[in-house]
């Protein structure tokens, strides 16, 4: 089941950065509602997941598969260009951020 | 050189903003240990809309995978380093390289997104906004 709840929680971080990107600085009501709407329902899943998953490996699945998801819908959806310049700083960065959640135990 | 655009330098400006909201929220829901605490879930709610609120802003100029990279790796830098702060964490050796690593990335993405900026001021604007009345 925590598998399940933490795909939501994904699903709906994925959700949160295309939605807050198209409220356009919350100009965009629709959208707008949506981005406030996706970020509690992505909070409330990564909250129940993480009673059953190390906080460290959830939170590290959680941020690298939403921001892969992110990146790639970015490219197909919104047609972002992404380079090899950009790819790199983001996978840079996402690694980053696992590798600081996998070592929080140490 | 490239010359920097200033809307696109704003729009960075904005995104270390909702980095820093982001930290806010993740310590206030650290502290409302579970949203069980009513001063510090307010305090998050706050922080929640902030960080979202700074994000969209700053998402009008920048790549959606760029931002949220940012905006992750800003909150979880400032959570590890404030973490010890407010609560009982220790920030290790093996901690700090991890930090340097997203900062390091962070720096080579506000570079990598400047000069995208500069060869699309020369292509032309991207999307236009259609408004909806």
């Amino acid at each position: 089941m925590h598998w399940l709840y933490l795909s939501v929680a994904v699903i709906f971080e994925i959700t949160v950065a295309i939605a807050a990107g198209k409220a356009a600085g919350f100009t965009n009501r629709p959208w707008t509602i949506a981005t406030l709407l996706s970020g509690a329902i992505a909070t409330w899943f990564l909250s129940r997941a993480l009673l059953t998953f190390d906080v460290g490996v959830g939170y590290a699945l959680w941020t690298s598969v939403a921001g892969i998801g992110i990146t790639v819908l970015g490219a197909l959806l919104i047609g972002q260009r992404l380079d090899w310049r950009k790819a790199l700083g983001i996978a840079v960065v996402i690694a980053g951020v696992v590798g600081l959640q996998l070592s929080g135990a140490a | 050189m490239p010359q920097t655009n200033p809307s696109s330098s704003r729009s960075w400006l904005m995104l270390l903003l909702a980095g820093g909201f982001e930290i806010g929220y993740a310590l206030s829901v650290g502290g409302s240990e579970g949203f069980t605490r009513l001063t510090w879930s307010l305090v998050a709610v706050a922080f929640f809309l902030l960080t979202l609120y700074a994000l969209s802003v700053a998402l009008r100029a920048i790549d959606v995978g760029i931002g949220y990279a940012v905006w992750a790796g800003i909150g979880a830098v400032g959570a590890a380093l404030l973490g010890p702060v407010f609560f009982d964490e220790t920030l290790t050796a093996t901690r700090a390289l991890w930090l340097g690593v997203i900062i390091a990335g962070v720096i080579w993405l506000k570079l990598a997104d400047r000069q995208r900026a500069t060869q699309e001021v020369a292509d032309g604007p991207r999307d236009a906004q259609v408004a909806v009345s």
